[in-house]
């Protein structure tokens, strides 16, 4: 079924992305399903399925002409043959964004290594002076070695950026789809991120009488941590959006880019002005309360209910999507 | 065997689906499947010449298009089906005389 979805796909790759053409291909690959499956049930393989299928289907000029999309359909392929631009399947978008996982790791572990290796002269630069400052360059080494790498990782995908490309529809919808699944993590590791920046010192005021290097030494942990969750989320989701951004006018399967990054829509001027001075307000009670009371051993906590309240504010306020 | 040529066909497609659908409402996959096994598989149409023919037609008033679930169960899967309408039937009346006049000329013609 795969074959003739793709085949599909690659047919209407020059269609406009408009409601009729959405609505024949639903209606045509329908048509496709019912009779693979019935080639399938009266005990065909699957190849020979597919290929009845696919040699039954017809060509899209002649629907093109039915839909009154001839002329759109002529402009795209003209267009597509003076400035060619390389496919994008789904097998490939699934493995770049796959691939694209793995380079964010890297980089992330990268920059975490980095940053809390300087832990190891705070921790044990007391007893092994020597020995410490060199586990902080070796710690060094291995970060940058890991950011070196993550950006060696994607360089089979490097003609993403210096060729022509587009996705397809339905890679596109995949994507998208990919994206929107992403999202709630994307926000979850950002919120956390900035949580521990901002709880980062917090062990200071507990240990300082204490252990006084272990302190320190969690501080950097914690921003370690927060930058490691905030680069790898990051990253990942620029890769869905470097696939989306493919397309552009010239592509007849549309842009996507106005779809995934549309201006936030609200209810009313007052709900964006709710939204808009959140933060700023957050900030202020938080100073303002910290500095009359003096407990900022509690007031940090205003951040995190801050922070899961900023969702429920936000939903309740943006329009809803049509 | 001879293969149908496609354009003597093409102006006749109408009528195949419409008498089809003179048994009641029907979808895609069973249409193409009916006329397949009425014409003793001498003559398949092509997914997109069907789906053509649906909007055309359904264009020009001699069809209606609904969704429903197959067998009406209810648990099956939303199709779209189509229907005649009145104006379908003059329509499809007029094809049959056509093609009686087109048959009685064209066979002055044929010697085997």
């Amino acid at each position: 079924m795969e074959t003739i979805k793709n085949y599909l796909e690659a047919m209407f790759a020059s269609m406009p992305n408009t409601v009729e053409v959405r609505k024949a291909k639903a209606e045509l690959l329908q048509m496709m399903e019912d009779k693979y499956n019935e080639l399938i049930e009266s005990g065909q393989s699957e190849n020979t399925a597919v290929g009845t299928v696919i040699s039954e289907f017809g060509n899209l000029d002649e629907l093109a002409e039915d839909l009154g999309l001839a002329k759109e359909v002529e402009e795209t392929r003209t267009k597509e043959s003076e400035v060619p631009r390389r496919n994008i399947g789904m097998d490939e978008a699934k493995s770049f964004i796959e691939n694209r996982r793995k380079k964010a790791l890297f980089l992330a572990v990268g920059v975490f290594l980095c940053i809390i290796s300087v832990t190891c002269p705070i921790l044990f630069g007391v007893y092994f002076e020597g020995i410490s400052v060199l586990m902080m360059f070796g710690c060094i080494a291995l970060g940058v070695g890991f950011i070196v790498y993550s950006s060696y990782v994607d360089s089979a995908y490097k003609y993403f950026k210096t060729e022509l490309c587009r996705v397809d529809m339905a890679t596109a919808e995949y994507v998208k789809e990919k994206l929107r699944s992403f999202e709630p993590v994307r926000a979850l590791c950002v919120t956390l991120g900035v949580i521990l920046f901002i709880i980062c010192w917090v062990p200071n005021i507990f240990l300082l009488r204490g252990s006084s290097f272990i302190a320190p030494a969690l501080m950097f942990l914690f921003i370690g941590i927060g930058v490691l969750l905030i680069v790898y989320s990051t990253k990942i989701l620029s890769g869905f959006e470097l696939l989306l951004q493919l397309n552009d006018v010239n592509t007849i399967s549309g842009t996507y880019v106005n779809q995934s990054l549309k201006p936030v829509r609200y209810k009313s001027k007052t709900a964006q002005t709710i939204v808009e001075v959140y933060w700023p307000v957050v900030t202020c009670a938080y100073l303002i309360l910290s500095f009359v009371t003096f407990r900022w051993d509690l007031t940090w906590i205003i951040w995190l209910v801050a922070g899961i309240l900023h969702r429920a504010v936000v939903i309740n306020c943006r329009a809803d999507e049509l | 065997m001879v293969e149908i040529s496609s354009d003597v066909i093409r102006g006749y497609n109408d009528t195949m689906i419409l008498f089809i659908l003179l048994n009641g409402p029907s979808y895609g996959y069973e249409i193409s499947k009916q006329i397949k096994s009425i014409t003793d598989e001498k003559y398949i149409i092509k997914e997109t010449t069907l789906y053509s023919a649906f909007t055309r037609m359904e264009k020009n008033g001699f069809i209606e298009s609904f969704t429903a679930d197959q067998d009406g169960s209810g648990n099956g899967k939303k199709r779209t089906y189509y229907r005649i309408t009145d104006l379908g039937m003059q329509f499809y009346r007029a094809k049959c005389e056509e093609w009686d006049i087109t048959q009685e000329v064209v066979a002055k013609f044929i010697r085997h």
